[in-house]
């Protein structure tokens, strides 16, 4: 849907400057899992802002890694809050609707599949909790796609990477 | 108006009076009582227009129906039904109660309550009336509407074929919710069609709709649990026989459920259409003021009235389908009182389904929303572990976290991938429109990296030589020759300028050119 090509050189250029500021910053030398967590962390905020915060799951993202005291997310501290509050209101807008009588007919039991893996869908997106079930669809599509990008990106570095150390596979 | 407020205070005394155990019993005797009301009283019926008025607002447009009904006791004239078997139960009825109904009539609201009191005595009679009730209420559909909803004799015959078994619970409007609700998954083609056809004729009053919806919604309150309280206030949406009017008696609930109405079949029309575009807006305007109100998913007047306004307002536009689509809506969701908000949502839902299906692997033959989400589910998780797995092999490969940007983006690089890919799979997950160019890399240009950074110098040579041999190699099968650098030129512009502003001029731009300098650059 997007252009994946622009999408991919910004999220780049954005994880590396996420990156860079790691690089600069921290001269100490970090341990492995530190390590992965900063470019873990870096790279779902630089795919986060991709998407200029037009999407639920990226002002999740963003909000919870800035609500975590991450340096890098800076000044979207200010639009966490406000994304929080739009999330509650979701979440009270519609409130979970109990039948009175369950009935273990053929589209209950359908219905009660369907609802535990939306549940489950919500809990894996970020901020996706209080998700109105009309945009689940549509947030998952556009995580989807961005994590795709996120991916191919990434995996070109590793094999750069890896390739400049060692160049002959 | 004022027969259906009449109506419906009948009602209320109604059930005042018999509202535990002759509750079913009064719904019964309700729809008994507006078929032999039809039957057996049409001169009084004709003559206290304006008082027992069961919903049947408009006489004038009703006689035809009375006749009808008159004919064969059930005005199922138009209907294809079991007119022999309905007949039977219903000449029953109409004997039990006509003793009655001829005191109902010139008593009012009391008439109600005197044959209702009949009615509990016979067990096989109720199940039969119950039965009659669920063509009764078709019956006084019909007669309310001046067409006679033939469509919704349709209907309720088909639910009282089904519902024989289901005894109190199917009584009246319980009859029909139940069988909505029972049935509200199965679409009926055959009871849709015929609806159709009926339909067209009966939203041309907007106060039998009215009455219909507000009878509907009121006797599915009174119902309570009998069947899904989604079923009911679905039903209630449009086939609502005026023998529910009087539940609740509230003056407002016929405006609200007139507003329901015209909701449904905006949404009705919405969803199979696609029609005029202040439909669906209205429609979910409606449909998200509606369950907004209702959180729950108990039927709520409010709905239900704008519901009916909105199906009115719509009837001019477009009456035939309205009709087929709001019959459609009505079957599919009966058991959910935001019918017409949940039509809208699930179309949208299934519309983006449908791009999921796209985007995720393995999903295109995967039908039914359980399935789907599963492999959704699976994917994105997939997707989040790959993430995870792909920084931990970048914190291997980076002990430092220094990131030699323009080293890991230099075109020779992505060319020696390009290479590596090509050689191990034909599919890859590589961006398409790297693997399908490969430059024709002049041996001039030998992979020059303007890299300051000294961990750079050792491997762009070994890049350089290492390319060269293989350009040659990879030459030859290689179909857009002029993408890939296009891409990574545009990439490595971006990149590198952004993180090497002040630099020396970025190593892509040097490429094509200068190899001697770049050579002499990076070699320390």
């Amino acid at each position: 849907m997007r252009n994946q090509r622009s999408v991919k050189q910004e999220f780049l250029r954005k994880w590396i400057t996420g990156l860079r500021r790691y690089s600069c910053d921290e001269k100490k030398n970090m341990s492995f899992l530190e390590r992965k967590k900063a470019i873990k962390l870096s790279a779902d905020i630089a795919m986060a802002s991709t998407r200029d915060k037009t999407t639920r799951w990226s002002q999740a993202l963003i909000a919870n890694a800035s609500s975590s005291g991450d340096t890098l997310t800076g000044s979207s501290k200010n639009n966490s809050s406000r994304s929080r509050k739009k999330m509650l209101m979701m979440r009270r807008r519609r409130p979970k609707v109990k039948s009175a009588k369950k009935e273990m007919s053929a589209s209950c039991i359908a219905k009660r599949l369907v609802e535990k893996r939306t549940r489950k869908l919500k809990n894996l997106l970020p901020g996706g909790e209080s998700i109105d079930e009309g945009c689940l669809v549509e947030e998952t599509l556009d995580y989807i796609e961005s994590l795709r990008a996120q991916i191919e990106v990434m995996r070109y570095l590793v094999t750069a990477s890896q390739l400049i150390i060692n160049p002959y596979p | 108006m004022g027969d259906r407020e009449n109506f419906e205070v009948d009602r209320d005394r109604d059930r005042v009076n018999y509202s535990t155990s002759m509750a079913s019993d009064w719904r019964f005797g309700v729809g008994n009582f507006a078929n032999s009301m039809v039957d057996s009283y049409v001169t009084n019926f004709w003559d206290h227009p304006n008082s027992q008025n069961l919903g049947f607002c408009d006489i004038n447009g009703g006689s035809s129906n009375m006749n009808v009904i008159g004919k064969d006791g059930f005005g199922y004239g138009r209907g294809s039904h079991d007119h022999r078997t309905l007949e039977m139960g219903w000449n029953h009825a109409s004997s039990v109660l006509k003793g009655d109904n001829n005191a109902f009539l010139p008593n009012g609201p009391a008439m109600l309550p005197q044959s209702l009191s009949q009615f509990p005595s016979d067990s096989g009679f109720i199940e039969r009336a119950a039965r009659l009730s669920c063509f009764g209420a078709g019956n006084s559909v019909d007669m309310v509407n001046s067409f006679g909803i033939p469509q919704s004799m349709n209907l309720y015959a088909r639910i009282g074929g089904t519902m024989q078994g289901t005894g109190d619970a199917l009584l009246g409007h319980g009859l029909r919710s139940a069988a909505l609700g029972g049935q509200s998954h199965k679409s009926d083609p055959n009871v849709v069609e015929d609806a159709k056809d009926d339909k067209e004729m009966t939203l041309q009053d907007d106060k039998r709709s009215e009455n219909l919806a507000v009878s509907h919604d009121e006797g599915k309150q009174a119902l309570g649990g009998s069947a899904n309280e989604s079923d009911r206030a679905e039903s209630s949406g449009r086939d609502d026989s005026p023998m529910l009017e009087c539940t609740s008696g509230e003056p407002s609930n016929k405006g609200l459920s007139s507003k329901k109405r015209k909701r449904i079949g905006l949404d009705a029309d919405k969803d199979k259409v696609d029609g005029s575009p202040e439909q669906p807006g209205a429609a979910v305007k409606e449909n998200s003021g509606s369950r907004q109100q209702k959180g729950e998913q108990q039927p709520t007047p409010s709905t239900k009235g704008s519901g009916k306004n909105a199906k009115q307002g719509s009837q001019a536009s477009d009456s035939p389908k309205e009709e087929y689509i709001h019959v459609r809506a009505r079957r599919g969701q009966a058991t959910n009182s935001h019918s017409l908000a949940e039509r809208v949502r699930r179309e949208k839902i299934s519309e983006r389904m449908k791009f999921l299906q796209d985007l995720v692997p393995g999903c295109s033959k995967v039908t039914g929303k359980a399935v789907m989400l599963d492999e959704i589910i699976n994917y994105v998780q997939s997707l989040q572990r790959q993430v995870e797995f792909l920084s931990m092999k970048l914190a291997t490969v980076n002990p430092r976290m220094d990131f030699n940007i323009e080293g890991l983006l230099a075109k020779e690089v992505s060319l020696l991938i390009l290479q590596q890919r090509a050689g191990t799979s034909s599919a890859h997950g590589f961006p398409p429109e790297l693997s399908m160019a490969f430059p024709p890399l002049h041996p001039s240009r030998p992979g020059l990296i303007h890299s300051t950074l000294p961990s750079m110098a050792n491997s762009s040579d070994i890049l350089r030589r290492t390319l060269q041999p293989n350009l040659a190699h990879l030459s030859g099968g290689f179909k857009d020759p002029n993408q890939l650098p296009e891409v990574w030129d545009d990439e490595l512009h971006n990149v590198v300028q952004m993180t090497f502003p002040t630099s020396a001029p970025p190593s892509c731009q040097d490429l094509d050119g200068s190899a001697p300098s770049g050579q002499t650059k990076t070699e320390p």
